[in-house]
């Protein structure tokens, strides 16, 4: 079998497997050969005994007999279930739109030359680098409903007159979350689509300009459709992220108040291991898995068309 | 920089920026300060006379002495680094060599053999971590850092190759010609054309991959047992919340002890690719 | 006490595998007793950090290494945050691995008893030894008429309150009944000074509110038989039209999405007058005089005392955080853990822990309810008739997984969180019989 590491110098013995390796066929089984193996030892196993775990009865160190869908159907009839999935959703499209739409302008911004230009870049990325979990933390305290700065300081300003309820009240826990994950996501959406303007040649934007184009006309007609397959990607990773988000709401909200704030992961993990019931666990952590397949299934459809274009 | 006159600089450029990075660093702003305030000052309500959410009279540095006495901080930091620094050499390895074979090679099942790759990310940690326990256990590689060294690649790898297929494209296919017109073999167009042009695209997924291990939570709090094992996440979290008392404190300092230094690595990283690539792109 | 800090400490016994295994020889060399020594095994035992840090101090410091001296065997304490225990019981009964003793929460033994060594003969000796074992302890801890876990302790939670304030609201005790404690709440309200009581979604407080305030009224989840589902009773909607005027008239309206520690914050802030906690936030006070004061100027510990829920039309009740120790079926140590436990449980190794303790947990057996701990500080006094008067969930059936799954999912909570925030009381106890319905049928 050929190594995947190659050393390029011309010796006789690895002259053959190089011709080998010119045949895309080869190479791209060679080339793919690590990720099959490590992906093949740690993921396989664990998620079909995650969908046979689904399909049976089984408690914690208890396996139960197979059941079929029945743990399916349970969940459907669940009305926290049916909150987690509309959180879920709700959650994932709105910061995606945010995440989205603020981190390319900031990545434009990035982009300009500009005096400290490079503690900018490195800074505004600590949001992404620091633990979820300790960084929730530090969010959940300036919501906390006695201490709160933003409280504190919204008040200073003359907006507000009495406290605002984070925490307390449904609606806001959700926005209080969805301020959190945007602000968490919006480097990694930076950084990402300003390595890919870095990509695109300088020339294309002097040649429009030439030509007389406006800044806005220049971003839409040259930058956008060269950065569009990065930022699908992004996209598309960020979606499956926020959709499977687990750790900020758990830190947050523990899913209250009242359920108003479960997600897809939060619930399945208060059900299979506050419970112990983790057929059910599992069938919830599943049933985010045809969701999610459809956004990405459509997701991939437009990349592969904007390619084709 | 920005054309025109300097009031539009100041509301296209500078303006927005500030405002980015105020909201995008407060929060670091008040670890900070709760790092080196002192307990006394910390429980006061917002709408109290003393509330001081900006300043402190009094700092003290006993936090941080008993984040580094107290707990084995210093230990968690390496772990960390360590585990998120091998498992991000071993997904960028796995993910770029699978990234251009996706992306740039005729293969049968290329397209079904992406797809599947992707969907292995989409397969939820909280459903992974119980039976994943298992293997561990097999492989004996319970409270070692190897049980996430070996772990992590499994969210990583499909993050890297889908991301790196994503620059792969964008490099422009004449590059590549070119190279193998003047008689190099696909492997040194590889080696020597095209990963050096995605070099920016290399670095970021490395900054991503990083990033993620360097965040995760589950796995290292369910492989990991020996206090001297932990990453930080957990070990700041199971030291540092005592039931209902949190250390804010050291909480604080933990936390943002245990995000700058990478900061630093990366800003290195990030005007190293950012100012590399243009004339890279050109020659 | 002399600081040892914790790094150093644990490089010097080795409080880890990694260190014991580098420390090996050295170990031998010094304890002087190199053959019996090197086949020890090592007991894993995993816990909570405890709210009092000096309890962990003193079990790393004095009460382990005292313990492998006696027993001859390696003990590996390991302490995470309660909230993260599960996952990792889970994990270990799963792939069948991991740490020996096990710290159980509440009524855990339910969930995992199947994977769990009956520990009865332990149990039953030790209520014997000193004076009997609380029925509480002996319903959380037992399927059946068997023990699967050793009771450790029961972390009291009693309403702490600011005897000054209420004095000032015109108690010069603390109200005894739900309508005396509702009057003087809206007194304490008027004056800025409301009660703090969390309805989100933490294991401790919420819950050890919202069930007993329930029983109190008269109102359950199931019947006796365990399958019944009754919460939708006239009780239980009184109780909950009753709180909904209650938490507008009295309480913190902050407090719904309150954690575990809000209130204490809140509490030591001075922003609430009275609140349902366990002593920690007494003990902070103490640990702290000068800088938790009252308005006054006065150390808030000399103002704080405890009592216990107030009584509704069906009597006073509470519920406390059960804790005990499971010995885990896959374990290769059984024996070595069983002796550790047994050792632990000593009258005189105990008392030290319970000491160190200063009456924030209650023992489950009756003789130390006698202990003369509890008749030092009035404050502390209430505590020692937690474990007596405490009852379980799932009332008035057992507390099987069904009642733990009410219990995670904090339907009894949410019921009340609900009414609060606008539901009509009827429709919020039929909801709340709806999930129950699902989850008992």
């Amino acid at each position: 079998m050929v190594t995947a590491t190659m050393p390029a110098t011309g010796r006789q013995k690895t002259r053959t497997r190089i011709r080998v390796l010119e045949d895309e066929r080869w190479l791209a089984l060679t080339l793919l050969t690590p990720t099959a193996v490590l992906l093949g030892l740690f993921i396989a196993y664990p998620f079909i005994e995650g969908v046979y775990l689904s399909l049976s009865a089984s408690r914690v160190g208890v396996p139960g007999e197979f059941v079929g869908l029945k743990n399916f159907e349970k969940i459907w009839n669940d009305g926290i279930f049916r909150t987690a999935v509309w959180n879920t959703f709700w959650y994932t499209g709105i910061t995606t739109v945010f995440k989205l739409f603020l981190g390319l302008w900031l990545a434009l911004l990035l982009n300009r030359h500009f005096k400290g230009k490079a503690y900018i870049r490195a800074a505004i990325l600590l949001p992404f680098i620091i633990p979820t979990v300790l960084s929730t933390f530090a969010w959940k305290w300036m919501f906390d409903p006695t201490f709160s700065v933003i409280n504190w300081a919204l008040f200073k300003l003359g907006f507000i007159s009495a406290r605002i309820n984070w925490l307390g009240d449904p609606d806001l826990a959700m926005t209080s979350i969805i301020i959190v994950n945007i602000w968490r996501g919006i480097p990694f959406f930076a950084i990402s689509l300003l390595a890919g303007l870095q990509t695109i040649s300088p020339e294309l934007q002097e040649a429009a300009a030439i030509d007389g184009a406006k800044p806005w006309q220049r971003f839409w007609h040259v930058t956008w459709p060269l950065l569009l397959p990065v930022t699908m990607v992004v996209v598309l990773f960020s979606v499956i992220q926020t959709f499977a988000d687990f750790q900020l709401v758990y830190v947050m909200t523990g899913g209250g108040p009242a359920n108003a704030t479960h997600l897809f992961a939060t619930y399945a993990y208060q059900i299979g291991i506050g419970t112990g019931l983790l057929s059910e666990g599992a069938a919830i952590s599943l049933a985010m898995f045809p969701f999610l397949l459809l956004i990405v299934i459509v997701q991939l459809l437009y990349i592969r068309r904007v390619e084709v274009r | 920089m920005v054309e025109g006159a300097l009031w539009r600089r100041w509301v296209f450029f500078y303006i927005p920026l500030t405002l980015f990075v105020f909201v995008l660093l407060f929060p670091f702003y008040w670890m900070l300060i709760t790092t080196f305030r002192p307990d006394g000052e910390l429980y006061q309500p917002w709408n109290s006379p003393r509330y001081q959410p900006f300043w402190t009279a009094n700092p003290t540095l006993e936090h941080i002495k008993y984040l580094f006495e107290e707990t084995l901080f210093s230990k968690w930091l390496w772990n960390t680094m360590f585990i998120a620094a091998i498992s991000t050499m071993i997904s960028l390895f796995c993910g770029v060599l699978g990234g251009y074979a996706l992306s740039r090679l005729n293969f049968p099942f290329a397209g079904s053999l992406g797809t599947g790759i992707f969907i292995t990310y989409l397969v939820p940690q909280t459903l992974l971590f119980i039976p994943l326990a298992e293997i561990i256990r097999n492989f004996k590689l319970g409270d070692s850092p190897w049980a996430l060294i070996l772990t992590y690649p499994t969210f990583l790898i499909p993050f890297c190759t889908w991301l790196m297929m994503g620059y792969f494209k964008a490099v422009p296919r004449e590059l590549e010609e070119c190279a193998r017109i003047d008689g190099a073999s696909r492997l040194q167009a590889m080696l020597y054309i095209i990963i050096p042009v995605a070099i920016p695209g290399i670095l970021s997924a490395g900054i991503f991959a990083f990033t993620l291990s360097w965040n995760e939570f589950i796995y290292a709090l369910v492989f990991l047992s020996s206090s001297e094992q932990k990453t930080v996440p957990v070990g700041v979290t199971s030291e540092l919340i005592r039931g209902d008392v949190f250390f804010w404190g050291p909480l604080m300092a933990g936390a943002l002890l245990g995000s700058i230094p990478v900061a630093m690595v990366y800003s290195f990283f990030v005007e190293h690719y950012v100012s590399g690539l243009t004339g890279s792109v050109k020659g | 006490m002399s600081r040892i800090s914790r790094r150093k400490f644990m490089q010097a016994t080795g409080g880890g595998a990694a260190a014991a295994k580098a420390g090996g020889l050295a170990a031998i060399l010094a304890s002087g007793r190199a053959p019996a020594y090197a086949q020890t095994s090592t007991v894993h035992w995993l816990k909570w950090n405890d709210f009092v840090p000096a309890s962990d101090q003193l079990l790393r410091k004095e009460l382990l290494p005292a313990a492998e001296k006696a027993l001859g065997l390696k003990i590996n304490l390991e302490t995470i945050n309660a909230n993260d225990l599960q996952p990792r019981v889970t994990a270990a009964i799963q792939s069948g691995a991991g740490a020996d003793l096990i710290m159980a929460l509440n009524n855990w033994v339910y969930l995992y008893s199947d994977s769990l060594v009956e520990l009865t003969d332990l149990a039953e000796e030790q209520g014997k030894k000193e004076g009997g074992m609380h029925k509480y302890a002996r319903t959380m801890c037992s399927v059946g008429d068997k023990f699967f876990s050793m009771p450790w302790a029961v972390i009291g939670a009693m309403i702490a309150y600011r005897k000054s304030w209420f004095e000032e609201a015109g108690a010069s005790k603390f109200p005894e009944t739900w309508e005396a404690y509702r009057e003087v709440g809206k007194k304490l309200k008027a004056k800025g000074r409301p009660i703090g009581q969390t309805l989100g979604h933490t294991f401790g407080d919420a819950p050890g509110f919202a069930y007993p305030y329930l029983w109190s009224w008269g109102g359950k989840e199931v019947e006796a038989d365990g399958k019944t589902v009754v919460i939708n009773s006239r009780e239980t909607v009184e109780s909950v039209k009753f709180m909904t005027a209650f938490w507008k008239d009295a309480h913190d309206e902050g407090g719904l999405a309150w954690d575990d520690s809000n209130n204490n914050r809140a509490f030591l802030s001075q922003t609430i007058s009275a609140t349902l906690n366990g002593a920690s936030i007494y003990i902070e006070s103490l640990r702290k005089p000068d800088q938790y004061q009252t308005e006054k100027g006065q150390p808030m510990n000399k103002d704080i005392l405890h009592s216990p829920l107030p009584k509704g039309p069906a009597g006073q009740y509470g519920f406390h955080l059960m804790q005990s120790h499971m010995l885990m079926k896959y374990s290769k140590n059984q024996s070595a853990a069983k002796q550790f436990l047994k050792w632990i449980h000593t009258t005189e190794n105990y008392e030290k822990w319970f000491l160190s303790q200063k009456g924030y947990a209650t023992p489950c057996t009756a003789d130390w309810e006698k202990h003369k701990v509890w008749d030092e500080d009035p404050a502390m006094g209430p505590y020692k008739v937690a474990a007596r008067l405490a009852q379980a969930i799932g009332h008035a059936g057992p507390p099987t997984a069904k009642a733990a799954e009410a219990w995670t999912k904090y339907i009894i909570v949410d019921m009340y969180a609900k009414a609060v925030q606008g539901m009509p009381a009827e429709e919020a106890v039929k909801w709340a019989e709806g999930e129950l319905k699902k989850i008992y049928a």
